[in-house]
């Protein structure tokens, strides 16, 4: 059954995609470059990976446009692409990652260790015109240290705030399980930020 | 044991149900009336509120200027100009048109013979009376 959420104009958008319309492409690009940018970033902790990644969710979304039913909204299909594309290349990331440290035998890189995540930038000292700034790193750390299933329940919840249901489309998981990873990975986060910024 | 670890993971997860907003109306009651009363889901409430209000301000990440011709470019390149319909010699050749300019093409080499008297749809007409003339007589 189609998805009756889809607008009008995104059915045409989708339709003259499916004709091969470069323009629509485009539009297409327009409307969610920046979300799905957002999540690969968020779910990479890098930008040059994040954007290299989102490149590919476009090319894979063009590719195979034409086994996109309709049966969901379209933004959940192309946020499932994305969340799929993150998990192979944070897969990737961690087996090079072995193979360099192998070759080169180097035990200690920056950030965010064994999980897949690329490493973050070390901490610089305190200074009250960065704090912001290193809010945001702490934030960004933090996200990049859960395990990368926690990771994406946490990222499509509080980052993107999509809704529960909208997880579950998206990662092919049950509700209960949806939540559960969400509830690990918020526990997790409350500890770390609890120390990071000495939350009370 | 510090202070923070005092929680239980029960009491996490039921006030991450909370504010998902996923709680069903007695459960959810139940909270309200805990977090009146009871000290530790107070914190508990409090310290989830400002972890996930700490994760919403998160600056969204936007992606480069250079984006969309980025990605475009790629299709380009990889596809040889295949992908997209103006590129491809199949779909540039406005084959529709072409039928229809064809049929045009045709239609007037037709009346343009009809009309002709040397065309050769009419055949040899003066053979052809010249032919029944002589029979005639």
């Amino acid at each position: 059954m189609l998805d009756p959420e889809m607008s009008e104009l995104e059915r045409t958008l989708l339709r003259r995609l499916r004709d091969r319309d470069e323009r629509a492409f485009r539009e297409l690009l327009d409307l969610h470059r920046d979300r799905v940018f957002n999540i690969t970033y968020r779910m990479l902790g890098n930008r040059a990976e994040a954007e290299d990644v989102a490149q590919e969710v476009f090319i894979t979304v063009f590719k195979t446009i034409d086994t996109f039913r309709e049966e969901s909204k379209f933004s959940t299909w192309l946020y499932r692409v994305a969340v799929n594309h993150c998990k192979n290349r944070i897969k990737y990331l961690a087996r090079r990652h072995d193979r360099d440290r192998d070759e080169l035998d180097e035990t200690q890189h920056g950030g965010v260790g064994t999980n897949g995540a690329i490493g973050t930038q070390p901490r610089t000292a305190p200074d009250r015109a960065l704090e912001s700034a290193q809010t945001e790193k702490i934030l960004e750390a933090a996200i990049a240290s859960l395990e990368e299933e926690q990771r994406i329940v946490v990222v499509l919840r509080d980052v993107e705030d999509l809704s529960i249901e909208e997880i579950c489309e998206i990662t092919g998981l049950p509700d209960g399980t949806v939540k559960s990873r969400l509830h690990r990975a918020r526990l997790v986060l409350r500890k770390k930020l609890q120390r990071e910024l000495g939350h009370d | 044991m510090t202070e923070e670890d005092e929680i239980p993971d029960d009491v996490i997860a039921t006030l991450s149900d909370y504010l998902d907003g996923t709680l069903p109306a007695d459960e959810r009651a139940a909270v309200d009336n805990k977090l009146a009363t009871d000290e530790l889901w107070k914190r508990a409430h409090t310290e989830l509120m400002g972890t996930r209000g700490a994760l919403s301000t998160l600056k969204k990440a936007r992606a480069p200027a250079t984006f969309d011709q980025d990605v475009t470019a790629t299709i380009h390149k990889r596809s040889a100009g295949r992908f997209f319909a103006q590129k491809t010699f199949g779909d540039r050749v406005p084959f529709g048109a072409v039928l229809v300019v064809a049929l045009l093409a045709l239609a007037a080499i037709g009346i343009v013979l009809w009309s002709s008297q040397t065309g050769s749809l009419h055949g040899n007409k003066d053979a052809h009376e010249h032919q029944e003339h002589k029979l005639v007589q």
